[in-house]
């Protein structure tokens, strides 16, 4: 167990104006490993904001602890902390240059003239803003802005640094540029970097790994193909890409594979290690692994196409298959096929490898 | 319905006709004082006879360095400049000490969440609106009763009691501009809570600040009322000078003193417009 960054039952309450309290970490367990790449992903409100001000030292915990290579973090000021922040609204100093801005925390720590410019024209290098010194923040664009943002934390040459959904305010051209730039950038400085976005996109691309976080709790923390793959409950797979999920119970076990019965009769074969005959399990299935199918063939799915929209590389096909939900099919279409066919009320024949599957504990099944 | 009466040309015309009726009647009786100031006739200033500067001239000089006939209604230069020196200290104090006092308010009441912050705002901003006759009666039984001796400290104290409101709304109104993460961005990068203040949320609330002086500094020098009952023997400023001018029948030098004390003004609020146009 690398003892980085660890933080333990983290726990922290907020009044709501009501008088009532909310639970935005809710013992959260977290160990950080140093030089990586870790994403805190959720939906707005779940507690990944909150973390990371209580990381930076914005907020305190009400319980629990933080620490840095084994050493506490509680008593120790947000402004004496080893880590630097790149805000959501870059929170540049509209008063004072590019160069004045970077310089800040070196001016604030008394570091030597010299030494200064060095280190401040090295960070502007780094971010590709060499030139730029002299501007004042309101004479950049927001992709700038982003990058006098993160050389301003970078010159200090943090342990950690923490960077609060710095990519949401970008045009998506510009976004994926920068996603491709920070982690480079990761990889040539060597340090951790922690990440915060609701964009999944953004978590799976860019992380070494990711915790997806819900109701102030941690769902799931893995490698970006194993949250995408494997989710471990109902929240990580319908939050992370699309998911079919299909509840049932296993009703029959060959080796690995197991047969799910659904709550109208249908029977779905499933691949899993876990799981025996009589519980109650839900099967996963991304959308690129239902495949349409003209004939009928075993372990079939029989429905109705819904809606068909097409996204350019390809058509999404919404089925009606008559389990309570409708499943999303991706189709690649070739150029110049009968698309008609799978227009809304064509009946399709849906079909998967029981492997594709991925077997998770219903809740409230 | 409205739009198509605007845009038609008579009434068009109308109400600017309107606009520049309302700005005489605003400006007229300035304009007046103005040009009384340099009218030679001492019986009756609203009959023009010659242009001349002798009112500016007592002022400054004293009777009979301009040939004044009316000697007796003509003020020393001296007490002139002893009220002025007591304006200027009244003013420049009173507006110092509100300007640190509402500008620490302002940014208390931002940062922090408290238990009855808002009556707090509230009571912050009533010395505003309660009426100066009532507020200079107040101050008047509170310093007998403290048992102060009415001075030009006295003055001070009461002008900062409402002044410092003036400044607490100016300056939150600068604050409720800015981005309070600026603070935290500050913090992150190593400054502590008073190099935070001096780097970052000063400079930032600065036109609001000097704004603040200024208009508080402006209000104190007119003030009548309030400072009427709580200036003392020797510490009357101004204003009340003027006012007791007055008394004595209306003379020339009034308006020449009404127009130094007005062109004052105009440049303090000149100063002070620049500087919020030049830095938003």
């Amino acid at each position: 167990m690398d003892g980085f960054l660890q933080i333990r039952s983290a726990t922290k309450m907020y009044r709501t104006p009501e008088g009532g309290s909310i639970r935005a970490l809710d013992d959260v367990t977290l160990h950080i490993r140093s030089n990586e790449f870790i994403s805190l992903l959720g939906p707005s409100g779940c507690g990944k904001t909150t973390l990371l001000k209580c990381i930076a030292g914005f907020e305190d915990l009400d319980h629990g602890d933080i620490t840095l290579t084994g050493q506490s973090l509680t008593r120790i000021p947000a402004h004496r902390r080893p880590f630097n922040t790149v805000f959501q609204n870059y929170a540049l100093f509209p008063h004072l240059t590019v160069e004045r801005n970077v310089a800040y925390g070196l001016d604030v720590a008394h570091v030597e003239r010299k030494e200064r410019t060095r280190r401040v024209g090295e960070a502007l290098e780094q971010v590709g803003l060499a030139g730029f010194g002299a501007r004042m923040p309101n004479q950049l664009s927001g992709g700038q802005q982003q990058r006098v943002a993160v050389a301003r934390s970078l010159v200090l040459k943090p342990k950690v640094l923490l960077l609060d959904e710095p990519l949401s305010a970008l045009d998506r051209k510009m976004r994926e540029s920068m996603q491709i730039e920070l982690k480079s950038l990761q990889h040539s400085v060597g340090i951790t970097f922690i990440f915060v976005t609701h964009d999944q996109e953004e978590a799976l691309s860019m992380s070494d790994r990711v915790a997806v976080l819900a109701s102030g709790k941690v769902q799931q923390l893995a490698s970006p193909k194993e949250i995408y793959d494997e989710p471990q409950n109902e929240f990580v797979a319908n939050f992370v890409g699309t998911s079919n999920i299909f509840k049932g119970k296993v009703i029959a076990k060959e080796g690995r594979t197991l047969t799910l019965k659904t709550a109208n009769g249908r029977e779905l074969a499933v691949a899993s290690d876990r799981f025996g005959v009589g519980d109650d399990a839900c099967a996963v299935l991304r959308p690129e692994h239902l495949k349409l199918s003209g004939e009928a063939r075993d372990r079939a799915i029989k429905g109705t196409v819904t809606q068909s929209v097409f996204v350019g590389s390809e058509m999404h096909l919404h089925v009606d298959v008559g389990l309570g939900r409708t499943a999303v099919v991706r189709h690649r279409h070739n150029k110049g096929s009968t698309e008609a066919a799978y227009g809304p009320g064509a009946d399709v024949t849906l079909y998967y490898t029981p492997e594709a599957a991925h077997v998770i504990e219903c809740k409230g099944a | 319905m409205f739009e198509r009466i605007m845009s038609s040309k008579g009434w068009w015309r109308l109400f600017q006709a309107y606009g520049l009726v309302f700005l005489i009647f605003l400006y007229l009786p300035l304009a007046l004082i103005f040009v009384y100031s340099f009218n030679a006739n001492p019986i009756n200033m609203a009959v023009w006879t010659e242009f001349t500067f002798d009112w500016y001239k007592t002022i400054f000089f004293g009777a009979g360095t301009a040939g004044s006939f009316d000697a007796a209604f003509t003020e020393s230069p001296d007490r002139i400049f002893e009220v002025v020196r007591n304006s200027a200290i009244v003013a420049l104090s009173a507006s110092t000490i509100s300007t640190v006092i509402g500008t620490a308010t302002a940014i208390a009441i931002r940062r922090y969440d408290f238990v009855g912050k808002k009556v707090y705002q509230a009571l912050l901003v009533l010395p505003m609106i309660v009426p100066d006759i009532v507020l200079g009666i107040a101050l008047l039984i509170f310093f007998v009763g403290a048992g102060f001796e009415l001075s030009l400290l006295t003055v001070i104290i009461g002008h900062t009691t409402f002044l410092s409101s003036y400044v607490f709304v100016v300056v939150s109104a600068r604050l409720a501009g800015m981005d309070m993460s600026l603070e935290r961005a500050s913090a992150d990068l190593g400054a502590g809570p008073l190099t935070t203040f001096r780097r970052v949320t000063l400079p930032q609330i600065m036109p609001g600040v000097v704004g603040g002086f200024l208009l508080a500094f402006i209000i104190s020098l007119d003030d009548v009322v309030i400072t009427y009952f709580i200036a003392g023997v020797g510490s009357q400023t101004l204003p009340l000078f003027i006012l007791a001018m007055m008394r004595r029948g209306l003379r020339p030098q009034i308006n020449a003193l009404a127009i130094l004390l007005l062109s004052f003004t105009f440049t303090v609020a000149a100063i002070g417009l620049y500087l919020r146009s030049r830095k938003s």
